[in-house]
């Protein structure tokens, strides 16, 4: 465990906690758009697309909070980093099928006009922040968290 | 505050932010779920039909003449395009009697969409509803700019010759915000993803022919 480790920990939680928390909160705020940015990916039944579409706002915003409190810091950064490995999954089906959709990340979504959709930066970004989820599932420690560091009570003494 | 003498604090502390975190998620997600719903008892304007997606229906009684499901959302700005290029020939169709079409007011924009769609309903009960629809694309402001009050609403019905007080209150009191509700989901089952969509006889249009006039009145008459 290395000093400056905590507080990589920290910078982790707040951005992936910040971002899931905008994506979150956007997306409820239309969640018809939601559940349409969903189905788009044509990847499960519409029914299921559509109860998806309504949770993972919920899903999002309750992990973003968790993360940037600190609480429950290792299972919210495991459940982010899967999320994201799914996100990447759904993009990349998109992607290698040609089809045309917003990735609906922060709110928006469903189809496009064909040629205007870009999946390659929506990829690079989940994909950094499913490493910030493993590196915060690996190395859970870090500064003003609500969590005790229970494999090394002396470092974190105080906070 | 060494973490050693006073253990119990600090989880309890945890404890409580990860129980409020989740309980709060809960709480509010479990009424959302069932507010998605379609809801049974939601009263219904004139010629719509619960087995039509409750979309509201001209020519609903004809045999043999293609079905075209409209779906848009008044706030759309491509709805307003399509309208624009196409209003006139889907009116001539319905005069005509040429082809059975139903249309969907979606309402995913935003409450703008909501009142709109509502007031889109309570013309309908006028027999205007092709007026208002044409008048309210040809005005349409901003997406969410906070332009379509339910006055606003009330006045556009004015000047497509909608006076009566029935019409009033149904606007005011948003009197079909269930049958919206209805509207949206039955959409989202439909698995329609932007707007607008059209299906001709229950197959999608292929994009392409939604801005070109001989490109959709072909693929009407193909059926």
């Amino acid at each position: 465990m290395k000093t400056y480790m905590p507080w990589l920990g920290l910078l982790s939680r707040l951005v992936l906690g910040g971002v899931l928390l905008a994506a979150g909160l956007l997306k409820y705020q239309h969640l018809d758009k939601s559940q349409m940015a969903v189905r788009a990916y044509e990847m499960l039944p519409i029914s299921v697309a559509n109860f998806i579409g309504i949770v993972l706002p919920f899903a999002e915003i309750g992990m973003g909070l968790l993360l940037i409190l600190g609480a429950a810091t290792r299972i919210s950064a495991a459940l982010s980093a899967l999320l994201m490995v799914i996100f990447v999954i759904g993009i990349s089906q998109a992607w290698a099928r040609g089809l045309s959709i917003d990735c609906g990340c922060f709110g928006g979504g469903g189809q496009v006009e064909p040629g205007t959709a870009s999946y390659l930066p929506e990829l690079l970004r989940d994909a950094g922040l499913a490493a910030l989820g493993i590196y915060l599932f690996r190395f859970p420690q870090s500064k003003f968290a609500l969590d005790k560091s229970p494999q090394s009570p002396n470092l974190e003494k105080g906070i | 505050m060494n973490a050693k003498s006073q253990p119990g604090k600090d989880n309890f502390t945890r404890n409580l932010v990860i129980g409020v975190v989740l309980g709060v998620v809960l709480i509010m997600l479990v009424p959302t779920v069932i507010s998605k719903q379609t809801k049974t008892s939601a009263k219904i304007p004139a010629n719509v039909s619960a087995e039509r997606g409750y979309g509201i229906v001209f020519n609903g009684d004809l045999k043999g003449v293609p079905v075209l499901d409209l779906y848009e959302d008044f706030q759309c700005p491509s709805c307003a395009r399509f309208e624009g290029t196409q209003g006139q020939y889907l009116e001539s169709l319905i005069a005509d009697k040429k082809a059975t079409v139903v249309f969907h007011t979606l309402s995913f924009i935003g409450t703008e969409s909501i009142i709109a769609a509502n007031a889109g309903a309570c013309s309908a009960d006028e027999g205007k509803f092709l007026a208002l629809h044409k008048l309210l694309y040809q005005t349409q402001p901003q997406e969410n700019s906070g332009a379509w009050t339910t006055e606003a609403l009330i006045a556009a019905g004015g000047s497509v010759g909608i006076k009566s007080k029935a019409y009033k209150d149904c606007v005011t009191n948003g009197t079909y915000a269930d049958w919206v509700t209805n509207v949206q989901a039955s959409a989202a089952k439909a698995d329609v993803n932007s707007t607008p969509t059209v299906f001709i006889n229950g197959k999608q249009l292929d994009r392409n022919a939604y801005y070109d006039p001989a490109l959709f009145a072909a693929a009407v008459e193909r059926g």
